[in-house]
């Protein structure tokens, strides 16, 4: 792979790793036996090994191809793998903390390894290790094909890349050890956040500049839809995480908001990172690999337009759905719900735009379970996008609120929408990136489409149950007037539940280690096919292409 | 920076500034010489996509 | 009829569609339509909570985690409890018959960050403080089901036998004053010899503590050993806490007549 770059990048690499490594050696010597201390340590082996990768092949004869005649798809092509990597993590450690919480002795007598620190690296597996990958990697995809031209850098889509996987190593070591801010899906302490916001700023660098080139009068849609979540994520990420470390010798922060403001902040930054990390972003996916992979255009792209900004604008106001009841003020309650029930009209355009494209493209569904990921997809989001307005509904919300619902609907999210999106989205571009005729084996496709579709519905189905049977239970009173049953009593009532819900996880990992098999098998044993390859492009664009920036 | 003032902005500019968003995406969207453009971007990425133009 | 009436502005909205197909031909144009479209949502929402006055009652009682207390508290965020107990008590009767009084904006006014948490998978504790004894508590941290019997919970044994690392103190309570907390030089000074002191009665050091924050503070030894100060200490002084902060919900929220 390093002989695509030419030998300045390299060295480029090469310092950059070297800085890296540096800030490591500091963050070790200053931390010592502090958690800060062994995560200088793993910074220290992680830039060392890119270092010596790098330093591997700095003789190497530079590149005599003409770079400009390609796509760049070797960072897509690792990020693809890595987003698999962490499903499989993520969703394994998913598995075991559902597992605890059947039977509560299924681990290791060791602090690590109780329900508290696994928990966050579930969630920042799944969303940040699986999510973000991919939808890093099928970016550099997408703004490549729609510009019609190539990544603008060599060096710095492998920094936003490894970089960010830095910051999830970080992230997942962490929560072991018990660094942590408390703050949902924003846990990581303040060296690892200062460590993304300079990631992802490279990374919205490198978008824009590859806009900047493009030979497309138009802007895709779904770049749009991946630009608003670069953009967003940094704006909350940065919000979100302002804090004061206690020492800069040690891991622990206090966060600069209190009590009812930073609950706003916190769920403000949470449902955000829903609306922009797990939906603009593979919204994006959805636009491209689903008409792409239907060889049919968008329904209509005007509906797109619309709901686009309908999303980018309704989500940031939504966030206090989540503190209905509680000590903050009622009108900001009151706007989060309006707003959140606002919101159904452009997700439901979205969904039905995407299932509207396949009218007409019904058999393909029926015979590609590639694109069967897809539709699922959006059916999936429309609805959780349902389930969502409901549930922000102030009445719903009392009953649904602290209970497993929440976790269902999250997960009919996760899992039927981000993942099963996802999956169908790495199905299809897999082949084409490998230059391979087919994926290894369609079976094993179908075979996972099976298991996603049933873990997820079993899923969701247990904890609907579970969450409104708890909700209700919490709320039952006897004729005298007093509550009926104690908080065990509901968590007895639990457990029927809490296996069925690990049942259907293990369900869905099984079909995500069967993906990653697949596409390990589909690089190293399906036959070849190289794409006929044409230029200029065969676009029908009339305009004068915008000029390039470079 | 008084509670009525900032409360004040948020509930009259905030309205205003929704309305006028969404107006102007919904005449975007929907002027009539732009649809054959949109036709395009909707078709665009299923052309040939083997290689960036030069 | 509707094109008649649109028809004196259509150049007007033709120059604004326009203008939007240009913006979004130049990215950086896009860019800025984003964050204009997003940030005025957060912005609107947010704000004013820094403002309004009403958001955070009046409660001149409050008073603030003693350093072993804001210990425990560290305790309680590293092992994750926040995941499954939440400690806000909605405005709802079922809630404030199982719990105790609602919670008030006041009583999380110095907690950085909050801890209302999303999700019981165990009960709310926004009020557990003093609902049980500390041995009842230390029992349940070091085993669950020993005490109850259909508990999830995790073990937390190993609290008990990790001394308490206070050296660390004076710093996190100069960072707790830096976003806010009205901790004096004195109290930060003496962090750590009032952490040890409140965990082992009739020593200088709890008289110390006492000296510094106030009379009513919990001087005992809370994980039952004599011998030193654990985090089990540290987490139990934490949950006595909760919800002895300030009396205000109590006095303003009188208990409903059985």
């Amino acid at each position: 792979m390093m002989q695509r770059l030419t030998g300045a990048e390299r060295q480029l690499a090469l310092i950059i790793s070297v800085l890296t490594l540096l800030s490591g050696l500091a963050m070790a010597a200053a931390g010592r036996a502090d958690p800060l201390g062994i995560h200088g340590w793993i910074v220290v082996l992680f830039a060392g090994a890119v270092f010596l990768l790098t330093l591997g092949s700095i003789y190497d004869p530079e590149p005599r191809e003409d770079r400009a005649v390609s796509y760049y798809d070797d960072p897509t092509k690792v990020g693809l793998i890595l987003a698999l990597g962490w499903a499989v993590v993520g969703m394994g450690m998913g598995v075991w903390v559902a597992a605890q919480l059947a039977w509560p002795d299924l681990r290791f007598d060791a602090a690590w390894s109780s329900f508290g620190r696994i928990r966050p690296v579930h969630t920042s597996g799944v969303i940040f290790g699986f999510g973000g990958n991919a939808l890093i990697a099928t970016s550099f995809h997408v703004m490549q094909r729609t510009s019609r031209a190539r990544l603008a850098g060599h060096v710095s889509p492998w920094f936003v890349l490894l970089g960010f996987n830095l910051f999830c190593i970080i992230a997942a070591s962490g929560y072991l050890m018990g660094v942590t801010q408390s703050k949902e899906y924003a846990e990581p302490e303040w060296y690892a956040d200062i460590w993304l916001v300079i990631v992802w700023v490279v990374y919205f660098v490198l978008y824009i500049r590859t806009l900047a080139r493009r030979n497309e009068p138009h802007i895709y849609v779904a770049n749009w839809y991946y630009l608003a979540f670069i953009l967003v994520v940094a704006v909350l990420h940065i919000v979100n995480n302002l804090a004061v470390p206690a020492s800069l010798t040690g891991a622990k922060s206090y966060s600069a908001f209190s009590g009812v403001q930073d609950a706003m902040t916190q769920w403000w930054y949470g449902h955000n990172a829903v609306a922009f990390f797990l939906t603009a972003g593979f919204l994006g996916m959805l636009y491209y690999f689903l008409p792409k992979r239907a060889e049919r255009p968008i329904y209509s792209y005007r509906l797109s337009i619309l709901s686009f900004w309908g999303i980018t604008f309704f989500y940031i106001w939504a966030g206090s759905h989540h503190l209905h009841y509680t000590a903050l003020p009622q009108w900001v309650q009151t706007l989060g719900m309006t707003f959140s029930v606002m919101l159904l009209v452009p997700s439901w355009a979205s969904a039905g735009n995407a299932l509207m494209t396949l009218n007409g493209a019904w058999h393909k569904v029926r015979d590609d379970a590639t694109l069967r990921f897809m539709m699922v997809a959006a059916v999936f989001y429309g609805l959780s996008t349902f389930e969502g307005s409901f549930m922000a509904v102030r009445a719903v919300n009392s009953l649904s609120h602290y209970t497993d619902w929440t976790v269902g609907h999250v997960h009919a999210g996760a899992m039927g929408w981000v993942a099963l999106i996802s999956f169908g989205s790495i199905y299809a571009v897999v082949p084409l990136l490998w230059q391979r005729e087919t994926m290894y084996s369609w079976k094993l496709v179908e075979w996972h489409f099976w298991l996603a579709l049933s873990g997820t519905v079993i899923y969701v189905f247990a904890m609907w149950n579970s969450g409104i049977t708890q909700g209700l239970m919490w709320r039952t009173y006897t004729e005298s007037g007093t509550l009926a049953y104690s908080f065990t009593d509901t968590l007895v009532a639990m457990h029927p539940y809490y296996v069925a819900r690990a049942v259907g996880g293990a369900l869905f990992l099984t079909g995500a280690v069967l993906a990653l098999f697949n596409v390990v098998m589909t690089i190293r044993h399906a036959p070849e096919k190289r794409p006929e390859r044409d230029y200029p492009t065969s676009s029908e664009a009339t305009e004068p292409a915008v000029p390039a920036a470079e | 920076m008084t509670h009525e003032l900032t409360s004040a902005i948020a509930k009259s500019f905030g309205l205003f500034y929704l309305l006028a968003l969404s107006i102007g995406i919904t005449v975007y969207a929907f002027w009539p010489s732009l649809g054959k453009r949109f036709d395009k971007a909707a078709n665009s990425i299923l052309d040939d996509e083997d290689g960036p133009c030069r | 009829m509707l094109r008649k009436l649109v028809s004196p502005f259509a150049r007007l909205f033709e120059f604004q569609a326009r203008t939007h197909y240009r913006a979004e031909r130049h990215s950086m144009a896009l860019t800025i339509g984003i964050i204009l479209a997003a940030g005025v949502g957060g912005f609107v929402e947010i704000a004013p909570l820094f403002t309004i006055d009403e958001t955070v009652e009046e409660a001149p009682d409050m008073r603030l985690y003693t350093p072993l207390e804001q210990a425990g508290r560290d305790i309680y965020i590293r092992e994750g409890c926040y995941a499954c107990h939440s400690q806000m008590i909605r405005t709802l009767q079922d809630e404030v018959d199982r719990y105790g009084p609602y919670s008030l904006a006041v009583e999380s006014k110095y907690d950085h960050p909050m801890l209302w948490g999303s999700k019981r998978t165990g009960p709310d504790l926004a009020r557990v403080g003093e609902k049980y004894s500390d041995d009842w508590q230390v029992q349940h941290l070091i085993d669950p089901r020993a005490v109850v019997p259909e508990s999830v919970m995790p073990q937390y044994a190993f609290l008990l036998n990790a001394e308490l690392d206070t050296e660390n103190l004076p710093d996190r309570l100069a960072a707790l004053r830096a976003v806010g907390v009205p901790y004096t030089d004195e109290q930060i000074e003496n962090a750590s010899a009032d952490a040890r002191g409140q965990a082992m009665p009739e020593t200088d050091g709890a008289d110390g503590l006492v000296e510094r924050f106030g009379d009513e503070t919990n001087v005992r030894f809370f994980d039952g050993r004599r011998d030193r100060v654990t985090e089990m200490d540290a987490l139990v002084a934490y949950l006595q806490i909760l919800g002895g902060l300030t009396d205000l919900p109590a006095e303003t929220q009188p208990a409903r007549e059985e």
